[in-house]
């Protein structure tokens, strides 16, 4: 046996012993703290009661922390024997066909169990719960919350954080900064020396409070605006007590975060700015051709955009649990793949492509039924197509259902994170990538291709266009599907940010008419401007006079600029007399 | 288009008028309920409704008839007469109301008593609506100004055609939201509604009913005669002139905006009065009234009936609002593709409307007759055709 053997079994034993003897103190205390509990439930007086529940703050028991969530709900029970004895237990959640379940005792943990040696089954309502008060019951959830500090999920441990350093006690200034050298999360250490530096601040010593004011202004603390500002009342209303410091270091702070805030809600303005825009654009991008380019009026463009957000509905379906419509009257059922996590995330992708496809059919076909025999008479294809629109919104409503539907976001478009207090949609950012990225593809189409070659030349001059032979009728088949392809993938957008119901299309159909007017007509730059301009005047008005009174002046903002220059933005120059 | 008064038309238009003014009113009042010949004041009050429907069809056809423009405003005109009407019915309800309070009910229950304190919770622009002859003509007034106003913007900056749809759409669509808010004051999306009388009497009584049917009634036929003169006079010819050529009529030196402005707000002053007479008959107005689909369901009626035409928007109006009446009932869920496919039918293949069937028919058959004619003898279709192209 050499040496190098006996010291690793020398190690492995003291490793065991310690491992062991940590376990068995462990238990000791455990059960010393489920014995506290025990004590305090049937305990007689409220006070006795407060300072048992109080004593349990060091504790990292299960079943202390079930325990005092059941008595804060009247659910732990106090069970009286034949001795006079009163047994505090909890009943178990798995109940048999009676309803009965077995009873668990606090102060050791075991189940309860009869002369034989039976587990014995309780009913919840043959028992006595323990009683509580209001302020008992606070207490407990102040436990629990200091307890939740303690929890593995990050954002549980934050909420619990924040509320507690909310009740400005000193009691619990050891537990944050015992907790605060063990977190590891960035954002909870964060909340941390929030609770920490707003606890301290309730300090009787201006040595104590005055570098904790200070400190919440550096951390631009939104969460503490609310304390700092009534302190400065109460401090300003006894500036003998408190001294001039205190409230020069409130005003400092006061005016950062608020500084912050004004900063974040200017960010989050914009930002909505730029996404209610890039809504619009996406949205009137697809006008913008079909009318712009063509000019015609197509009343029934926002039924196109909802094809598309149906279609990336029923691909959510099939990649999903399955969807079940009635196609005129006859209920059909498609099965899905049933996939979840990525393979569910990738049905975005392929609703995308499918909405553009779908939409562009439903556009190929309006345009050979009905369009082309209206060219000459532009006004009365705003009624064929207003026709169109109805019997759209009622084959929605027929094959749907009338009310809205659910399109889920793919995980990686839902959630969003914070900009100094103004939350930031990641759905929000996709929407406005997209739209940048459909903007460019349609230039590129417009200009670097021969189809967009063709489309430019019938735009300006159909007739000479006809003569150098490029077939007109084909062209216009081609813009028309394109047009209606891009709302269709626009519709596809809006199901991740907006309500997908038959009436989607009716609640941006004026909006798009109005950019690709105010933009200039047949202006795909003048598009873009037109919509980022009433996108950030929407957003900008909002806030002062209310989604609706600021939509009425954008409105009427748009008429009367049109006043001054009745093509709109960009003017597209052209020779003929009619324009 | 025929400057004089042809004998059938004018025969058509006699017997119409006096089945609607006379037949009607005299089969409701003197023929007892049992009757089979009976007319109950409930239908007569849904012919009247139809009636105003097609004082507004007339105002359209004026407008997108004769000169051209398409306005998809018309419905706003229509229920601002309504409102004009409806506040001063709203105030002689008095105490009548649920609340037997001395405003309207919708003002309690929105507490403006204590955001006008100084008239009692009355919002000032309505105090003069408590005298009938002021609403009367507020009912005037009041479309005639806002499209005043908005036609005198639009015209003078030249916005025609397409684009003058859609700003007046937008128009539409902004007062639409505007009475939609409740502290716009004039009750939301209840709008006014539950009134009890019109200058003293009952609203609800037969004879009442019957009285404002017979305004209806009247008041198109005025409004019908009306516009057939002006169409005949020197004025109607520069309108159908600027319709179907604006610029010419620019460039031989009339100010078309100047007679644009007028119809439109000659339009807007007859649809504001339809309006009026639709609210009590009605009994009620509210924003969805002044919806831009309305006025293009309105537009509709126009296009169906044959624009261009005196008789073909009343006969579209009258006719669609009592199908839909109808259908409505009978099969709610096909209503939509009925009218939806109507549109589309009507504007492919009827352009002139029902009342342009029979030309449209004689023009086939015409057709018909020239191709087997140039089986026959090719060189004279051969002219044909070309004197056809000059014609055209």
């Amino acid at each position: 046996m050499d040496m190098a053997f006996l010291l690793r079994r020398i190690v492995i034993f003291l490793i065991a012993a310690v491992i062991l003897s940590s376990l068995f103190a462990r238990g000791q205390d455990t059960n010393e703290f489920r014995r506290i509990l025990a004590a305090a439930v049937i305990a007689d007086d409220g006070d006795a009661q407060l300072e048992g529940i109080k004593q349990l703050i060091n504790s990292s028991d299960e079943l202390v922390a079930r325990a005092l969530a059941a008595w804060r709900l009247g659910e732990l029970y106090v069970l009286t024997t034949g001795a006079d004895e009163k047994i505090p237990i909890l009943l178990d959640s798995r109940l048999d066909e009676e309803g009965r379940a077995r009873a668990i005792r606090i102060r050791d943990g075991e189940y309860l169990k009869g002369e034989t040696g039976e587990e014995k089954l309780f009913l919840a309502s043959d028992l006595t719960p323990a009683d509580t008060t209001s302020r008992l019951r606070r207490t407990i959830k102040t436990m629990l919350d200091l307890y939740a500090m303690a929890n593995p999920m990050p954002r549980m441990r934050r909420d619990a954080v924040v509320k507690l350093g909310q009740e400005q006690n000193p009691d619990y200034l050891p537990h944050f900064e015992a907790r605060q050298k063990i977190e590891t999360d960035p954002e909870v250490k964060r909340a941390l020396n929030e609770a920490i530096q707003l606890t301290r601040m309730a300090d009787e010593s201006a040595a104590v409070r005055n570098p904790a004011i200070i400190a919440l202004g550096e951390l631009n603390s939104i969460n503490s605006l609310h304390f700092l500002k009534q302190f400065r009342t109460t401090a300003t209303n006894d500036p003998a007590k408190y001294g001039q410091e205190t409230i020069q270091a409130l005003t400092a702070s006061i005016v950062k975060i608020e500084n912050h805030i004004w900063w974040g809600n200017v960010v989050g303005t914009v930002f909505r700015g730029f996404s209610l825009a890039s809504v619009l654009l996406i949205a009137a991008l697809g006008l913008a051709i079909t009318f712009g380019l063509m000019g015609v009026i197509n009343m029934a463009h926002g039924e196109v955009m909802a094809v598309g957000s149906y279609t990336a509905f029923m691909v959510q379906g099939i990649f999903g649990t399955g969807l079940m419509f009635s196609l005129f009257g006859n209920p059909i059922r498609i099965k899905g793949f049933g996939l979840t996590g990525t393979g569910f995330d990738a049905y975005f992708v392929v609703a995308l492509m499918a909405s553009f496809i779908m939409a562009a059919l439903v556009g190929l076909l309006l345009e050979r039924g009905i369009i082309r025999f209206l060219y000459k008479r532009p006004l009365e294809s705003l009624l064929a197509t207003w026709g169109v629109s109805l019997v759209l919104q009622q084959i929605f409503r027929h094959t749907f259902g009338a009310a809205n539907v659910q399109v889920d976001s793919p995980s990686f478009l839902s959630g969003s994170f914070t900009f100094n207090g103004s939350p930031i949609g990641f759905n929000r950012i996709f929407v406005i990538s997209f739209a940048l990225f459909i903007v460019y593809g349609t230039y590129l189409l417009l200009t670097k291709t021969s189809l967009g070659l063709q489309i430019r030349a019938v735009m300006q001059n159909r007739n000479m266009a006809s003569c150098v032979g490029v077939r007109t009728d084909r062209v216009n088949m081609m813009t028309f599907a394109l047009g209606s392809g891009l709302a269709g993938m626009a519709g596809c957008c809006l199901s991740q940010i907006a309500n997908v119901g038959p009436s989607l299309g009716q609640s941006y159909i004026v909006d798009c008419f109005m950019i690709v007017v105010l933009g200039g007509v047949g202006n795909i730059v003048g598009t873009v401007t037109a919509s980022m301009g009433v996108g950030m005047t929407n957003q900008i008005l909002e806030p002062w006079l209310g989604a609706v009174l600021g939509k009425i002046i954008v409105l009427g903002a748009i008429i009367l600029f049109l006043q001054w220059r009745p093509a709109g933005i960009f003017v597209t120059k052209s020779r003929s007399l009619e324009g | 288009m025929t400057q004089s008064f042809p004998k059938r038309e004018f025969l058509i238009v006699g017997i119409l008028a006096a089945i609607v003014l006379v037949v009607l009113p005299c089969l409701n009042a003197f023929t007892p309920p049992e009757s089979a010949f009976h007319v109950s004041t409930f239908s007569l009050s849904l012919y009247g409704k139809y009636l105003t429907y097609a004082i507004l069809a007339l105002g359209i056809n004026l407008l997108w008839g004769y000169t051209g423009i398409l306005s998809l405003g018309q419905c706003l005109f229509f229920s601002l007469g309504g409102y004009a009407l409806g506040m001063h019915l709203m105030l002689m309800i008095g105490r009548l109301g649920q609340y037997k309070a001395d405003i309207p009910d919708f003002m309690v229950f929105l507490e403006f008593p204590a955001k006008y304190p100084e008239t009692g919770g009355l919002p000032p622009h309505w105090i003069p609506f408590k005298s009938f002859w002021f609403a009367a003509l507020m009912v005037v007034v009041v479309p005639a100004v806002v499209a005043y106003i908005f036609g005198w913007l639009a015209f003078r900056s030249r916005i025609k055609g397409v684009y003058f749809s859609i700003l007046s759409q937008a128009l539409t669509y902004a007062a639409c939201l505007m009475f939609f808010r409740n502290d716009f004051t004039f009750g939301g999306n209840n709008g006014l509604t539950d009134f009890k009388t019109i200058l003293g009497y009952d609203i609800n009584s037969p004879g009442v009913k019957r009285a404002l049917y017979l305004c209806s009634g009247g008041l198109l036929l005025l409004t019908y005669l009306f516009c057939r003169w002006l169409t005949s006079t020197k004025y109607g010819l520069i309108q159908r002139a600027i319709r179907d050529s604006e610029n010419r009529v620019l460039f031989s030196g009339y100010a078309t905006a100047n007679f644009k402005l007028f119809v439109f707000v000659l339009a807007a002053i007859i649809s504001g009065v339809g309006g009026a007479l639709f609210v009590p008959q009605v009994s009620a107005i509210n924003p969805s009234e002044m919806t831009p689909a309305k006025s293009l369901e309105a537009v509709v009626w126009v296009a169906v009936g044959g624009r261009g035409n005196m008789l073909g928007p009343i006969i579209g109006a009258v006719g669609i609002n009592a199908f839909k009446s109808y259908a409505t009932h009978a099969f709610a869920e096909q209503w939509p593709y009925i009218i939806g496919f109507l549109f589309i039918f009507v504007t492919l293949f009827m352009p002139k409307g029902i009342i342009g069937l029979p030309e449209q028919f004689r023009t086939i058959k015409r057709r018909i007759q020239q191709r087997n004619k140039s089986v026959d003898t090719p060189a004279e279709s051969a002219v044909a055709t070309t004197s056809e192209g000059v014609a055209k």
